[in-house]
């Protein structure tokens, strides 16, 4: 067993031991402090808008004549670490020949990588800039289309960022 | 005075009465256990005379996931592992894949790597300070570093868009360019924490009560630490002047003068609490340093030219290992020649740092484990993986 030795190198000088200069420097920072900037935020009022590089939860476009831009490729949903895309794809008269029946995103298995968004040929699936994301039961996070398709118009600071760097 | 206790012990023999030695739980719910990590105590009154930590509460199978995703897939794992050195987890894996397939990175890449690393080493040390001011009491130093921890991950938010798991540095690149304020914000945030080290020693580290709790605690011995593979501030504590950065350069860091810091005792012997948390206030300096180096010469180019459309490694194996901010963190990748890995077992530091909790905690009272532990700096995201 080993038996620490003695606080021998540091000896306590009269003003230490009697530890009140000790607490006046704590306090002296203290004091600074209190007229400084505030560095906090007040969150539910007031709210922090992200950069354009910022990762939130993954949303499809939709164009402006309500149709959206995904063509039901699959290849998010292959490139997704965590598993949590799901497309079913079906026919469409449209241009684009094929859309996607079924898009899901599991929220609770994503964990925003934005592999997806890279890989989208289309540019149809993007990192949106909503962070608050809570749910009061699992079938809940499960976001069909209805939650995931985001018009572009909305989508457009972070779609001007990722032309700026590719 | 544990030796009057040891005594005391004796004499309580003597006097005819029963003692017993008693086992008390900490954890895994216990605040300065930082994460999911249980500690079995064996006391004897308030001594204690063996630590057991039972751990895998955060087990998330990283190395069986690893060999079913493929290689690309596997990096935002790897952010997962130790949680608040994302970047440096990123850099080793990409680093050994790298070397697998013979890439050559371009100098850009390797210059924004290196500040990344840097900037997460500090912000790494200034949660491991602040968290470990807390756990012995001092609650106001955490608040500052969490602030100054603030500005640079505002850099990394701004530079890829996560502020704790970036996902940052691919295999031949990194994912995104860093913008264009970028050199001005990283030399700002130098220039806000220089003060802030500063403000840590007055406020913190040179506190008289600080001292008392931590100096001539939790002695490592250098023998010890090398024995159990101790790595990182830990081993640098104890006085062993081994840095990887320095010993074993990888990526660019063979081109900037710092210094390796180590424990020398100053408050009471080397290797102990109050080393190995001065040992991490040190090398925040370095890594200004480092930082304020790489921005000197930073240069221009594209980050992306490098990055393999088609990750397939030849088959083979490799171990890379580089300097986390707890300490040697080490991949061993086997490629089987497809596209996912065949095998990736990662080695990390806090596993090896936290296995020598029980030599270095006997004798001591009960309070000081929650000293000694913090002290370890563990993460359990990456012992558990
Ligand atoms: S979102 Fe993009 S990648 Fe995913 S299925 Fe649609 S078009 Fe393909
Ligand atoms: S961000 Fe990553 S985890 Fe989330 S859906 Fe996209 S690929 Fe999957």
């Amino acid at each position: 067993m080993s038996i620490p030795p003695e606080n021998k190198k540091y000896e306590l000088t009269f003003w230490e031991k009697i530890y009140i200069p000790e607490l006046v420097k704590g306090l002296k920072l203290t004091l600074e402090q209190l007229l400084e900037k505030k560095f906090t935020r007040q969150y539910p009022e007031e709210r922090w808008v992200p950069p354009p590089s910022f990762r939130g939860r993954p949303v499809l476009a939709l164009e402006e004549n309500g149709v959206e831009r995904c063509v039901a490729c699959g290849l998010c949903s292959r490139v997704c670490p965590a598993l949590a895309i799901e497309v079913q794809a079906a026919e469409t008269e449209l241009e684009k020949e094929r859309y996607p029946d079924l898009f899901e995103i599991n929220m609770l298995r994503c964990i925003f990588c934005g592999f997806c968004e890279e890989v989208c040929p289309e540019e149809a699936i993007i990192m949106s800039d909503e962070y608050e994301l809570a749910f009061s039961s699992r079938e809940e996070a499960i976001f069909g289309k209805d939650k995931l398709l985001m018009p572009v118009d909305k989508l457009r600071p972070r779609l001007n960022y990722l032309h700026s760097q590719y | 005075m544990l030796d009057n206790t040891l005594t005391t012990r004796e004499e309580i023999r003597d006097l005819g009465l029963r003692t017993e030695e008693m086992v008390l739980n900490m954890g895994p719910q216990h605040p300065s256990t930082h994460g999911v990590l249980r500690l079995e105590l064996v006391l004897e009154g308030e001594i204690i005379r063996k630590v057991i930590p039972h751990i895998g509460y955060l087990h998330r199978c990283f190395e069986k996931h690893a060999e079913n995703e493929s290689y690309t897939q596997v990096i935002p794992y790897t952010d997962r592992l130790d949680y608040l050195a994302s970047i440096n987890n990123n850099h080793g894996y990409a680093l050994g894949i790298e070397r697998l397939m013979g890439i050559e990175v371009p100098e850009r890449v390797e210059f924004i790597r290196v500040i990344m690393a840097e900037l997460q080493r500090i912000a790494s040390h200034l949660v491991a300070i602040g968290t470990y001011g807390m756990d012995i009491g001092a609650f106001t130093p955490f608040l500052y570093c969490f602030r100054d921890r603030e500005h640079i991950l505002d850099v990394f938010e701004k530079t890829c868009g996560a502020r704790l798991l970036y996902n940052y540095i691919w295999i031949g690149g990194v994912s995104h360019d860093v913008y264009p304020d970028f050199v001005k914000d990283v030399a700002d945030i130098v220039k806000i924490l220089r003060p802030t080290i500063k403000e840590l020693n007055d406020l913190l580290n040179y506190n008289k009560i600080f001292i008392d709790r931590t100096a001539n605690i939790g002695i490592l011995p250098a023998d010890v630490a090398i024995n159990f593979g101790c790595t990182g501030p830990m081993l640098r504590g104890s006085g062993v002047d081994f840095d990887l950065r320095r010993d074993d350069p990888y990526s660019i860091y063979d081109r900037f003068e710092w210094e390796v810091q180590v424990g020398k005792g100053e408050m009471g012997t080397v290797g102990d609490c109050w080393d190995r948390h001065m040992v991490r206030v040190w090398e925040m300096e370095e890594s200004c340093k480092i930082i304020e180096q790489a921005l000197e010469s930073f240069p221009e180019g594209d980050v992306q030219s490098a990055i393999p459309r088609r990750v397939r490694p030849p088959k083979g194996e490799i171990y890379v290992r580089v300097e986390n901010p707890r300490g040697e963190l080490g991949y061993y990748i086997i490629s089987d020649g497809t596209g996912t890995p065949f095998r990736v077992k990662g080695r990390a530091p806090g596993f090896s740092n936290l296995s020598v909790i029980n030599e270095i905690s006997k004798g001591y009272m009960v309070a000081d484990v929650v000293a000694i532990l913090g002290s370890i700096d563990i993460v359990l995201g990456e012992i558990d993986r």
